[in-house]
């Protein structure tokens, strides 16, 4: 068990889940959730394929409108993931959306979930929404609020169809969706 | 406590080795398996928290990044499996409880920030930990174990060793009070043997043969012992016997031999007594009838002489004669007479002991014979000079002149000597006042026939002619034996015929 303080990132991040706690609803929210999606990365294995080399970094890219600010960049600034350095990418359309490792889509999209496909898109990039429409469109995870807590829904059936381990941690904290059958 | 230990019997004393020993070892070995239990025991307890811990934390980490206490609580209510579990919790990185595990209702979590490691308290252990994910301390964990379980495990396992332990200890002593007999009952039953022998000190006794090992060896070499002294003991005994019965033989032979003596000695001095007695009486007839006969020889010869002298012309011729051998028979009777009572005298008249220079006696001596020696040519000699003793020294002058005087008459060399001498007694040199000198008077005359060497010392015997060699009554070497004897000496004679003759005498030096 060694100890290993990064200390900014680690009291960014307490504070961040103590202020989710009191108001959620609040610009807090998005910061939840863009610590939320960098934690998503260290529960979740992606296939070494989805990496074109050894120290390529490892992408979180944003569709649609930016809810997140500065907020997510802070968060994933100077932090590693299985070794690689973390990058933020806004998309302005789905092409090379399937070069992401988490494909964040904004709640502005919501018309274009159809472009998902059942997850079939999609089989080494974590596609996470923000709407509860988002996994029955075929996405993986989808965030949602109970009471002023962000919570999220893993869709088991399409997550199944990728090439992409999910921690079992990441599912005790997860409110499952979707048969793996 | 050793000198009670030495005094134990053999028996008590091996079970007491075997059964100590036994349980020492027993104690030592159990003792250090239950140390080994304790020390294995708890580090068992850690480990296994260790292990538990970290899996509970790893298991959290995912409630803690998204925020999940109820998650994190359901992961710690698993504990419920594990009833020593008393406690625990999970704490964000500030200090602030996230979940919390408590059975038994508000058992006290720990507050505030907590410092890592693994802790002994009253009846339990607590551990803190971090949790980590990504290399990044994202929270702690806080487990706290019961070590009741521990103890009643140490409890159990302790007893059963115990009981294991007086077991194996108890099948020792059974083993070992049977198995001593092996040592203990030839040693014994030795010892009884030994106390046996010296009790009644019977060395026939023999302890009981046994196997090859030491003891065996020692019961022969008792046994061997035993038969050596058995046969010391006969050897000594018939050595003794033996010795005895030499010692009584030998001592009854000399009794006897003793009585004997003693028997021989008083005949002797009886028969002494009376030779003496018959000496004396004889003495005294000699002198008496010499003396007696003296006076009608006398008679006899003055009338033959009156007779020749007063009658000689009435006689013719042939009686003249015969009156003549008539006279010369009675001088020469009254002659013997003389002598007999001259030796009669000797053994009756005491000794007139004195200093005597014998050299002084025989020069006497010598002188007075001094003109027959010249006319007869003989020479004298003296080989050294003569000592003085005690002696009678008329006797002894007496002595001398019949031994020269003999010397003269029987030789018949023409160069004729006489040696007159001392021998000293071997043995008795000088100086011993007690001792006895030898005489000797030699001449190289015609010397004695070896048959006649003891007969001439009887009195009037002549060995030759009446008148040859000078004539004489023949009593000479008679009064020198009387002489010498009285002198309590000894007279005898060496000599070969036609070489000469050797007279040795001894004398006693002084008194």
């Amino acid at each position: 068990m060694r100890l290993r303080a990064r200390t900014a990132t680690l009291v960014l991040a307490a504070s961040l889940a103590c202020a989710t706690g009191i108001a959620a609803q609040s610009s807090g929210e998005y910061d939840v959730k863009a610590a939320y999606l960098y934690n998503f990365a260290k529960f979740v294995e992606w296939p070494s394929e989805s990496f074109p080399s050894r120290d390529a970094p490892f992408a979180i890219c944003v569709l649609g409108q930016d809810p997140f600010g500065q907020g997510l960049d802070n968060i994933v600034q100077g932090e590693r993931v299985q070794g690689r350095p973390l990058i933020v990418r806004r998309l302005k359309g789905w092409d090379g959306a399937e070069l992401c490792h988490i494909l964040f889509v904004s709640a502005s999209v919501q018309q274009d979930f159809d472009q998902l496909l059942g997850g079939h898109t999609f089989r080494r990039t974590l596609t996470v929404g923000d709407v509860p429409q988002f996994l029955t469109a075929g996405g993986h995870i989808s965030f949602f609020l109970e009471g002023s807590s962000v919570r999220f829904a893993i869709h088991r059936a399409n997550v199944a169809r990728t090439d992409l381990q999910i921690s079992s941690k990441l599912m005790r904290v997860a409110r499952l969706e979707g048969d793996a059958r | 406590m050793i000198q009670w230990l030495r005094d134990l019997p053999i028996r008590r004393k091996l079970m007491a080795v075997i059964t100590a020993t036994s349980a020492v070892a027993l104690v030592l070995a159990s003792g250090m398996l239950l140390a080994w239990d304790v020390v294995r025991f708890k580090a068992d307890l850690r480990d296994d928290l260790e292990t538990l811990t970290t899996i509970i934390a790893d298991n959290t980490t995912a409630s803690l990044e998204f925020n999940d206490p109820a998650a994190a609580a359901e992961t710690l209510w698993a504990l419920k499996a594990k009833p020593e579990i008393t406690a625990a919790g999970i704490y964000r990185p500030n200090g602030e409880l996230f979940a919390a595990y408590e059975p038994s209702g508000g058992a006290g979590l720990p507050h505030g920030r907590l410092t890592d490691g693994l802790r002994d308290l009253e009846g339990a252990v607590e551990i803190v930990g971090p949790i980590v994910l990504n290399g990044q301390r994202i929270g702690t964990i806080y487990v706290r174990s019961s070590v009741a379980e521990l103890y009643q495990r140490l409890r159990t396992r302790i007893l059963t060793v115990a009981l294991v332990l007086l077991a194996a200890w108890l099948l020792t002593f059974l083993l070992s009070s049977w198995l001593q007999r092996l040592v203990a009952d030839p040693l014994l039953r030795l010892a009884d043997t030994a106390r046996a022998v010296s009790a009644h000190q019977n060395y026939g006794l023999r302890a009981t043969p046994h196997g090859k090992d030491e003891i065996g060896v020692l019961v022969t070499a008792f046994n061997d012992m035993l038969s050596q002294i058995e046969r010391r003991d006969a050897a000594l005994l018939s050595a003794k016997d033996t010795l005895e019965h030499r010692v009584a033989d030998r001592t009854a032979q000399l009794s006897a031999e003793l009585i004997e003596r003693q028997r021989t000695e008083r005949e002797l001095e009886v028969r002494n007594d009376e030779l003496e007695q018959t000496n004396r009486e004889l003495d005294d007839f000699a002198y008496i009838a010499s003396h007696d006969l003296k006076e009608p020889l006398r008679g006899i010869h003055n009338y033959s002489r009156f007779l020749i002298e007063d009658y000689a012309d009435r006689f013719d011729e042939d009686g003249r004669a015969k009156l003549e051998t008539l006279t010369r028979l009675s001088r020469r009777m009254e002659t013997l007479i003389d002598s007999l009572l001259h030796y009669s005298r000797l053994g009756r008249t005491d000794l007139a002991l004195d200093e005597v220079d014998v050299q002084e006696v025989v020069d006497d001596v010598v002188d007075r014979l001094g003109i027959s020696l010249r006319e007869q040519n003989i020479e004298v000699r003296i080989a050294r000079r003569l000592p003085v003793i005690q002696s009678d020294r008329v006797r002894l002058g007496e002595v001398f002149a019949n031994l020269i005087t003999n010397a003269i008459k029987y030789n018949d060399k023409p160069q004729r000597w006489i040696e007159i001498g001392v021998l000293d007694a071997p043995g008795a040199v000088g100086g011993d006042p007690s001792g006895e000198h030898t005489f000797y008077v030699r001449d190289n005359g015609i010397g004695i026939p070896e048959r006649h060497l003891d007969t001439v010392f009887r009195i009037f015997k002549r060995l030759h002619g009446r008148d040859r060699f000078g004539g004489g009554t023949g009593a000479g070497l008679t009064i020198v034996r009387k002489i010498v004897e009285r002198h309590h000496g000894r007279v005898w004679i060496e000599s070969r015929p036609d070489e000469g003759t050797t007279v040795f005498f001894t004398l006693r030096k002084g008194n």
